[in-house]
């Protein structure tokens, strides 16, 4: 069984890094995730997981120089497969061999978390969304990170990616959130996992170069990831054809 | 509103409008940003916006298709990016005239929330804005720093608007059907 998610916004700086380390470790109780960095032209999951002196990456996978396995590491209960900040790795990494990449993946995991780009203006930004068998929106409550979350979602329903649910991240304490979270959902084909406040101990986490639930997994926001990951219901793929499901994943025909 | 050319300062497309202002803050530029979002099609978002800045805060904000000033500007111009964005700098002098036209007025960390979505980046814009024109917006405009009750109604504007959120799903559909192709997925 296996069921991959990407995390995406069509907008930087919206939390989707924090978001996918913060829900696969809350997942982590109860499945076993892997969490896969596929922002790879801006990489910084490795940053939030203690890895930044990783020796190989997705990088080095995509460029068809190492196998997947030598590019995962077991941290904090994941399964971390980091990718290499350089420019020179980006420009010879095949962005098509995610797909293989998550295949190989798939074979041995229950979910996959793919942090994705915060742009939908190339082949390489769109693909997470396209492997993905659903997508977790991550949404500040401000207006341009709502429109851009809307057209995120419509890129993904037009691939035949599904909506699994809308994180809001950096809710100030002055935001009614209630509200807003339900006006949004009237557009939004998920429902809000959780509200996650807006927390001096995520950017304290991010300094310190570990997952927020590993660093102050009391505060609000962890327990906030906590409630996100309670309210996902896993989708239960069959194992046996998933390798086939994502070499072959396409735009729908109909198109 | 009537502003002297001024020196090209920038022009290029970019997909965050936050990346801009916080580019204009950083280096406290006065003079105007004319935007020009590249997604007009579906939406009403026919025009141009303009927002004037003295050393990095923005001042006033217009709107050339909705002819409209101050905040509706900035709700106008919010519609999905890439924007076309040109940077132009001007002398402090002429500026003024401008500037005394009280109905364009925007609060200064407004464009950073509305448009930029970065309620931090706005924080920032209000520190380096002069006492008095904090002073002088009045309340509930989100001048003063962490009161977000404006910043709420704004969201909540926006999101009661169904027409034009279903304008930026479907320029959104017909755009990721287009690239599908062009991208051979
Ligand atoms: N809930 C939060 N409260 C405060 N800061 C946050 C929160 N979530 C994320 N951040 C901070 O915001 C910045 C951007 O987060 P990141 O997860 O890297 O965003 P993205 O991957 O969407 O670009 C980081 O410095 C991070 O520590
Ligand atoms: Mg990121």
């Amino acid at each position: 069984m296996v069921e991959v998610f990407a995390v995406a916004s069509g907008k930087g700086g919206t939390g989707k890094t924090t978001s996918t380390v913060a829900l696969g470790m809350a997942l982590s109780d109860r499945y076993d995730v892997t969490v896969v960095d596929a922002d790879t032209g801006m990489a910084n999951l490795l940053f939030h997981a203690g890895l930044s002196d990783a020796e190989t990456t997705l990088h080095d996978v995509l460029a068809d120089d190492a196998p997947v396995e030598a590019a995962t590491y077991d941290r904090f209960g994941l399964t971390v497969v980091p990718c290499g900040t350089s420019l020179d790795g980006f420009r010879d990494a095949d962005p098509d061999r995610l797909r293989d990449v998550v295949a190989t993946l798939a074979k041995d995991t229950d979910i996959i978390l793919l942090d994705s780009p915060p742009a939908l203006d190339s082949r390489t930004a769109v693909l997470p969304i396209v492997l993905a068998d659903r997508i977790v929106v991550v949404l500040q409550p401000t207006i341009p990170a709502i429109s851009d979350g809307l057209k995120v979602q419509e890129y993904a329903t037009t691939y035949d990616t599904d909506v699994a649910g809308l994180l809001f991240n950096k809710v100030r304490e002055s935001e009614s959130i209630e509200q807003v979270s339900e006006k949004t959902e009237r557009y939004f084909d998920g429902p809000t996992l959780a509200s996650v406040p807006e927390s001096e101990r995520a950017r304290e986490a991010r300094r310190a170069g570990r997952p927020l639930l590993a660093h102050a997994p009391e505060c609000e926001a962890a327990s906030a990831y906590r409630e996100a990951a309670e309210s996902l219901t896993v989708r239960n793929g069959a194992a046996a054809d998933a390798a086939d499901r994502f070499q072959s994943a396409v735009i729908p025909e109909s198109l | 509103m009537k502003l002297p050319r001024g020196r090209l300062d920038k022009s290029r497309v970019v997909t965050d409008l936050r990346d801009t202002l916080a580019d204009v803050l950083d280096r406290e530029l006065t003079g105007y940003a004319v935007f020009e979002s590249q997604e007009t099609l579906l939406l009403d978002g026919e025009g141009r916006g303009v927002i004037t800045f003295t050393d990095g805060v923005p001042v006033l904000a217009y709107h050339t298709g909705t002819d409209r000033g101050g905040p509706p500007a900035l709700a106008d111009l919010a519609v999905p990016g890439p924007y076309h964005v040109s940077l132009y700098a001007l002398d402090a002098a002429d500026l003024e005239s401008a500037h005394g036209a009280g109905e364009l007025q925007v609060p200064p960390g407004m464009p950073a929330e509305r448009l930029g979505g970065d309620p931090a980046l706005a924080d920032s814009t209000r520190r380096a804005a002069p006492d008095e024109r904090l002073s002088a917006m009045g309340d509930g405009d989100a001048a003063v720093p962490g009161d977000g009750t404006a910043e709420q109604s704004a969201v909540e504007a926006f999101l009661d608007d169904a027409e034009k959120i279903e304008a930026i799903k479907q320029q959104a559909r017909s755009e990721a059907r287009e690239r599908a192709q062009e991208w051979d997925f």
